[in-house]
């Protein structure tokens, strides 16, 4: 992961002393009982719990600031604009983007990588142009590439990982040729934790003309990103994951890439002149905006954003490898119990298997406990296949998540084995 | 001495499991199910039988259920690899095997919502809903 210290924001360079008390004390939600026993919030790699803060930019909003953004000429318009930009600003900023108008807010990561597959894709690939994807991906950015492929007859590779969840550098590499034009890799898995080595990955590809798009959507919330240091072409973020609203994400490219791409939806706000003839387009970001935005929660976004940088991201994630590795040291005394996916420096995802039960099973016992996990496929079916697992468990950690939480699932866990094992 | 009515034979066991889920509350309808999925852990489903074409695509864990006829009746028997899950077929199975084809075809959510499984998630009941729907199906293929 690459830290680049000049776009560190104050609070980053300087972050707080860690307290996750604190943090808890700001999430309303951690409050709650389920069955009886306290919550034990273990999904965040799914959609992360909110902050107050961020329920209460959005509430502020819509009680005294609320109104459709841009061209309005009267007072509430422009605030409310003024706060929407301002959040564009707090994301470029987040990924360090050169220029704010990098950065395309879309409903969410999926939506920014069929963006890119849209315009970019359809606009510049052809017949026999190859993309590559990894093993561990996200059916979000292996299917809209499966689309373009059929559409336009290309080629699909798959990079593959090791057991461990290593991406393969050198079966990588030998992928790259001539043809490749897109590299569209995970930056962390959904599913192992795995951290991909962007800065290498992009080396590589651009040597032989190929652009990167990363999906950020597990990295970012981890990680401080960097999207000039690591020196990719496309970024995709999503909002829920990052503390903040549903609804809201971000595409980031490089402004010429995004200059040179068709609109992906037509519409009001992404124009500069209609007639019934022609219509001329905006510049950018409003280009790839068309209609009314997620305004609210564009503005509840960046309150997260901004709620993350004043505990700073270097030390959220230093708090979350702290809990890992108890995780790791605490559910191998689970007798029965496996951890798929053990990349050198993974963060903060935790998928396992047991011998004792099946996940569903898992989930389904440690509900009652107050324990909230994920199972199933994750959305990663190829991944699944390739594990030769059809389903995990899967524990995920946010930055309010503590070693209590641990010994609540560990302890869940040795009930699930006592009942079925 | 009453007459013997073979439709309500059949439908004997899911009348019981209603009657004995009627009344519990959230917490012992969950121990009723996690006894059921412990009973039928080990009830032999041979592998031969756990084939692609008898399996019900759409839950997270695998279940495979197998229809037959006799005598112008349904018959059904299922598994899963989840032990719970593999509880809440047996249920299914057991409930509706026996009935005719226009009682099986008559079978609506209604029948799920008798078993009172409402504290169980949305899941579950989506997933019972589809095992229901999949058993029509298989029952209506056959009629077919």
């Amino acid at each position: 992961m690459t830290v680049n210290a000049a776009a560190l924001t104050k609070s980053e360079q300087m972050p707080p002393a860690f307290d996750v008390e604190r943090v808890r004390a700001d999430f309303p939600i951690l409050e709650e009982n389920i069955h009886g026993n306290p919550l034990v919030f273990l999904d965040s790699a799914a959609s992360a719990q909110k902050p107050r803060a961020v329920l209460d930019a959005m509430r502020y909003l819509y009680e005294h600031e609320y109104a459709n953004v841009h061209r309005g000429i009267y007072y509430l318009s422009e605030v409310a604009t003024n706060r929407f930009e301002a959040a564009r600003t707090t994301v470029a900023r987040f990924l360090n983007a050169k220029h704010d108008h990098e950065v395309i807010f879309t409903r969410n990561a999926t939506e920014a990588i069929n963006l890119v597959a849209a315009s970019w894709g359809r606009a510049f690939l052809q017949p026999g142009d190859e993309i590559i994807v990894s093993e561990m991906e996200h059916h979000a950015n292996i299917v809209p590439w499966q689309m373009l492929r059929d559409e336009k007859g290309l080629v699909l590779k798959v990079a593959p990982i090791s057991d461990e969840g290593v991406l393969r550098m050198d079966s990588f590499e030998a992928l790259l040729g001539p043809r490749t034009r897109l590299v569209a890799m995970t930056h962390m898995s959904n599913v192992l934790g795995t951290v991909t080595p962007a800065r290498d990955i992009v080396a590589r590809a651009h040597a032989v003309g190929a652009k990167v798009l990363l999906d950020g959507t597990q990295a970012a919330t981890h990680n401080v990103i960097d999207v000039q240091d690591i020196g990719c072409d496309f970024y995709a973020i999503t909002g829920h994951k990052l503390y903040g609203p549903t609804g809201i994400g971000a595409l980031w490219a490089r402004e010429e890439i995004l200059d040179a791409m068709p609109p992906y939806m037509g519409g009001g706000e992404m124009i500069d002149k209609v007639t019934f003839e022609k219509s001329t387009f905006a510049p950018l970001p409003n280009k790839f905006e068309a209609g009314t935005p997620a305004i609210a929660e564009a503005i509840g976004f960046a309150a997260a954003i901004d709620y993350i940088n004043d505990h700073g991201m270097a030390a959220i994630a230093a708090h979350e490898q702290d809990v890992l590795t108890y995780a790791n040291q605490r559910l191998a005394t689970v007798e029965g119990l496996r951890i798929i996916g053990t990349a050198p420096g993974k963060a903060s995802v935790i998928s396992m298997v047991a011998d004792f039960a099946h996940a569903y099973d898992i989930a389904m016992v440690i509900d009652r406990e107050g324990v909230a996990v994920r199972t199933g496929n994750h959305c990663a079916q190829p991944l699944m296949a390739r594990l030769g697992v059809d389903s995990t468990v899967r524990a995920s950690l946010g930055m309010y998540n503590r070693r209590q939480d641990i010994d609540a699932l560990v302890k869940s866990l040795e009930k699930v084995r006592r009942i079925f094992g | 001495m009453g007459q013997f009515d073979p439709d309500m034979m059949a439908h004997i066991k899911f009348n019981e499991f209603v009657e004995n889920l009627r009344d519990l509350d959230d917490e012992t309808r969950f121990e009723y199910i996690l006894d059921l999925a412990k009973k039928h852990r080990d009830d032999p489903f041979p592998e031969t039988d756990m084939l692609a074409k008898h399996e019900m695509h759409g839950c997270q864990a695998k279940v495979w259920i197998i229809h037959s006829r006799k005598e112008g009746r349904n018959y059904f028997r299922g598994h899963s690899n989840a032990a719970i899950v593999n509880g809440l077929v047996t249920m299914m199975t057991d409930s509706f095997s026996g009935w005719a084809d226009e009682d099986i075809a008559d079978l609506t959510i209604d029948h799920v919502r008798q078993l009172n499984l409402g504290s169980l998630t949305i899941q579950r009941q989506v997933g019972m809903m589809a095992m229901l729907k999949y058993m029509k199906k298989l029952s209506l293929d056959k009629v077919a």
